[in-house]
């Protein structure tokens, strides 16, 4: 055998092992996949396949396609549901998940007690994870922001910003965090197929009482049901859920003084009004 | 007595061979120990599937599809071969069924999709869908040998018995595929 020995052979053999190489993204996925065979793994009924994914459809595109026939092929046709609901939840996790060194932008839309809120952020994906919050009755939105190093609050109603040091949690920056956490868990459970307004969209029930709705076409989220202590829920529309380049206009975004150019800033902790 | 007693030398023989022997024992009395299984053998079935599917959320579906397939049939499993062989079988027959289904869905056909994968940001985009198209031509045992080897990346000691061959006989036969491949394939940067 000499297949080392000859320069073609290698370099075919070298191809090869590339189609198979290990991903960036292969440690997300088996986590997911880990988290799901945790879920089977916990005593418990198991849900049936909905007729809608089962039966396949030509709008649900290759992917689902994809997962019908898988949904056959692991069962030899027993219709055992749990591998297609895994697949979705995954690609649900997936399309949630940001990549590095972007800006990763989110914009919920709710009402809650009559009153349109709205919480905007912008988030780097990558350390020092600076991010900007606007948060608040539509049109009157207060702001924070935080560039690992140092706080700020905008007041709109006297145009301030306080800067203070010391970063704030990073957590609050990303509205879809417990979402892409509660995915990951390996409890979340695909309820059905839903459309509203027209878009047809997974249901996913997750382990803390949020419910995610995600596109079929390309599983981006597009609604979270958010259940209150008194029983009502708050539906929030996710009217933005993007990536941005780190260009120097959109690195703009993440700072409340770039946004702000005319606010007067006060410092704290020996800092002194500009 | 007589045949237990050949069944006990045999299962011994094979728990002797078979590395993953206590791992799916273990998982036969505590299921949960099947994730010791599953982070052993992730990679290695996601690199076999890699291989012989191009589509990165086909691929990632039949991994996810394999073990899953694996926890709920490893009662079935005898143990009159290595694990690893069954689960490679188990990824061997999702894969064929994906193609299967595909091949009456021509406009899901792999070869047909523009899109570009992670793959062919490192090799060249045409090189990288030529030869993927002549691992598709191959005929599915052939695939089967060249994605152990190549997305499994595991030894002909291991290969050999999967494929009902001796290790020497399994590199004779994947070197016969490469020699056809490298027919078909020229490199321009040799």
């Amino acid at each position: 055998m000499t297949t080392h020995d000859e320069p073609d052979l290698q370099l075919l053999e070298r191809d090869l092992r590339a189609l198979a190489e290990p991903r960036p993204a292969d440690e997300l996925l088996r986590i997911a996949m880990r988290g799901e065979l945790t879920s089977r793994l916990r005593p418990g009924p198991r849900r049936r396949l909905s007729m809608r994914i089962a039966a396949g459809s030509a709008a649900l595109g290759a992917v689902a396609a994809a997962l019908a026939a898988l949904a056959l092929v692991g069962t030899n046709g027993t219709g055992e549901p749990s591998a297609a609901d895994a697949a979705i939840i995954h690609h649900a996790l997936r399309a949630v998940s940001p990549p590095p060194n972007e800006i990763l932008h989110v914009r919920l839309v709710g009402v809650q007690n009559g009153v349109t809120v709205v919480a905007e952020t912008w988030r780097q994906t990558s350390r020092p994870y600076a991010f900007r919050v606007a948060k608040g009755e539509a049109g009157h939105q207060g702001e924070f922001a935080d560039n690992g190093k140092t706080s700020f609050v905008y007041d709109p109603g006297t145009n301030t910003v306080s800067e203070s040091p010391g970063p704030r949690s990073p957590a609050f920056a990303d509205p879809i965090w417990q979402v892409r956490q509660e995915l990951a868990s390996g409890r979340a459970q695909l309820a059905g197929t839903v459309v509203i307004h027209g878009t047809a969209l997974y249901k996913i029930d997750l382990p803390h009482g949020l419910v995610g709705f995600f596109a079929e076409r390309n599983y981006h989220p597009w609604y979270l049901d958010d259940p209150q202590r008194d029983g009502s829920v708050i539906r929030l529309r996710v009217a933005a859920y993007e990536y941005l380049p780190m260009t120097p206009t959109n690195r703009a975004l993440l700072s409340v003084t770039a946004q702000h150019p005319a606010a007067r800033i006060e410092r704290s902790a020996g800092g002194g009004a500009k | 007595m007589e045949v237990t007693a050949v069944v006990d030398r045999r299962s011994a023989r094979v728990h002797a061979l078979d590395p993953d022997a206590e791992l799916v024992a273990a998982a036969r009395a505590h299921p949960r120990e099947f994730l010791a299984l599953y982070d052993r053998y992730f990679e290695r079935v996601l690199g076999y599937v890699r291989l012989r599917i191009r589509d990165a959320a086909t691929c990632e579906d039949v991994t996810s599809q394999v073990f899953t397939t694996a926890l709920e049939q490893l009662s079935r499993f005898r143990g009159d071969g290595s694990f690893a062989g069954w689960l490679f079988r188990i990824a061997g027959n999702a894969v064929h069924d994906v193609h299967r289904r595909r091949a009456a869905e021509p406009l899901i056909d792999d070869r047909a999709d523009p899109s570009p994968s992670p793959e062919e940001l490192v090799l060249a985009r045409e090189r990288v869908h030529r030869l993927r198209v002549l691992i598709t031509d191959l005929r599915a045992e052939q695939q089967h040998l060249l994605a152990l080897r190549y997305g499994a990346g595991l030894a002909f000691e291991e290969i050999g018995p999967m494929v009902g061959a001796s290790p020497g006989t399994a590199r004779v036969r994947l070197h016969r595929i490469l020699e056809e491949l490298r027919r078909r394939y020229p490199h321009d940067d040799a």
